[in-house]
């Protein structure tokens, strides 16, 4: 593993946001699912207080990603894959980036509309994006879990891709995003 | 001598003698009886530093900590009958009375948890009471020192202010701050200090107009 993107795998920088980021998603949809089911009350609030400190780890780390990414182009697709692959591979990528803004983005404003200021673990309080609005508030959460579905579909077509690629084409494409391997 | 059976007689005389005073009599006691409706009369000068706040262009919030953020929340409904003059501290008064249930945070998923019997239980205690007992000049204006009962619960909470006449009435700011656990406003979960601030801050602005 190295600082700078290698011509065939993905830099330390890129493979370590990637996880993290991976790891805080699936945390999200633990702590959104597990929260919807729970009546307003202390238990509900701690859960959607982590959510929301959580989100805007992710909307942080996605800034931090998308300057990375813009520094320290990815490895070149493989050679052979057909062009509508490449083309469906570029796109279920561009679609992970406009979710990695727009769910936090919408879950800020939901609490923003519903005049619940975004605390970041307790540290520090996040301003209001915009003010109280209930109409606002109901459109931006049936938003929020419409893109969480979308997030939560490309994301198993992206792991069922990494496995297609690693088991099927036997390419380097899961591996490369691997920490702790080597790639040819 | 004027007995009461001879202000009557002359009162049924005069009343008998021309209709004009029958219809000055009629709004004489109408005029007795309008007084009394309003609890004072009305031509009545208003008693110095005798105020009532005038909730429409008054603020009364408060300010808590809920997951790590400030969130504040106005009472819309209250009454504060302040008695107040820089120059007689020792007969100044305030006598406030806040309607539990006007309670607005800006979400009313929010205000229906406060209402409810863990937080403020409006059911059985739908008003908070503050009332003072005392005043000192501070650094700043003055210091109240009185008794807010909340919830079933009555505790001294000092209360710092600023008092400045106006034309008509006068503007009455002033801040405080509590422990909401002192008054048990927070049962079962809600007793969580680390998820829902234990430290109160509360701030008004009253519009003060003379009482008469």
């Amino acid at each position: 593993m190295t600082n700078a993107t290698t011509v065939t795998r993905y830099g330390a920088v890129a493979q370590t946001l990637h996880w993290i980021v991976a790891a805080l998603i699936v945390t999200q949809f633990v702590l959104a699912w597990t929260a919807d089911d729970l009546p307003l009350g202390m238990h509900k609030l701690i859960l959607l207080a982590r959510h929301k400190s959580v989100g805007m780890t992710v909307l942080m780390l996605a800034v931090l990603r998308l300057g990375w990414r813009l520094g320290h182009p990815p490895p070149p697709l493989p050679a052979g894959m057909a062009p509508l692959e490449q083309r469906l591979a570029h796109a279920t990528h561009a679609a992970f980036y406009v979710l990695l803004f727009a769910m936090p983005l919408t879950g800020w404003l939901m609490s923003s509309a519903k005049n619940y200021s975004v605390s970041w673990f307790g540290l520090f309080t996040w301003p209001n994006l915009i003010g109280r609005d209930e109409t606002a508030f109901a459109w931006l959460r049936g938003t929020h879990t419409t893109l969480s579905w979308a997030l939560l579909a490309i994301a198993v077509l992206h792991m069922l891709a990494a496995l297609k690629h690693h088991f099927w084409n036997k390419d380097s494409v899961l591996k490369r995003m691997l920490p702790f391997t080597t790639t040819e | 001598m004027l007995t009461p059976a001879r202000v009557c007689a002359r009162g049924v005389a005069a009343v008998r003698a021309c209709p004009r005073r029958l219809h000055r009599l009629r709004a004489s006691i109408l005029a007795l009886v309008s007084a009394l409706a309003l609890g004072a009369g009305a031509s009545a000068t208003a008693a110095p530093g005798a105020y009532v706040a005038d909730a429409a262009r008054s603020r009364l919030q408060f300010t808590g900590v809920q997951a790590g953020a400030e969130f504040k929340a106005v009472f819309h409904k209250f009454t504060a009958v302040v008695d107040f003059a820089p120059e007689a501290l020792a007969t100044a008064h305030f006598d406030v009375t806040i309607d539990l249930n006007s309670v607005d945070s800006g979400d009313k998923d929010r205000d229906g948890t406060m209402r409810g019997p863990d937080i403020f239980d409006v059911a059985h205690f739908p008003t908070a009471h503050y009332v003072t007992r005392g005043f000192t000049k501070s650094a700043t204006g003055y210091t109240a020192q009185g008794t807010l009962t909340l919830r079933g619960v009555s505790k001294d909470v000092n209360v710092e202010c600023q008092f400045t006449p106006g034309p008509s009435g006068a503007t009455l700011t002033g801040t405080a701050a509590l422990k909401r656990l002192d008054f048990g406003v927070g049962q079962g979960d809600w007793k969580n200090t680390e998820w829902i601030g234990d430290l109160v801050k509360i701030d008004f602005s009253l519009a003060l107009s003379p009482r008469h």
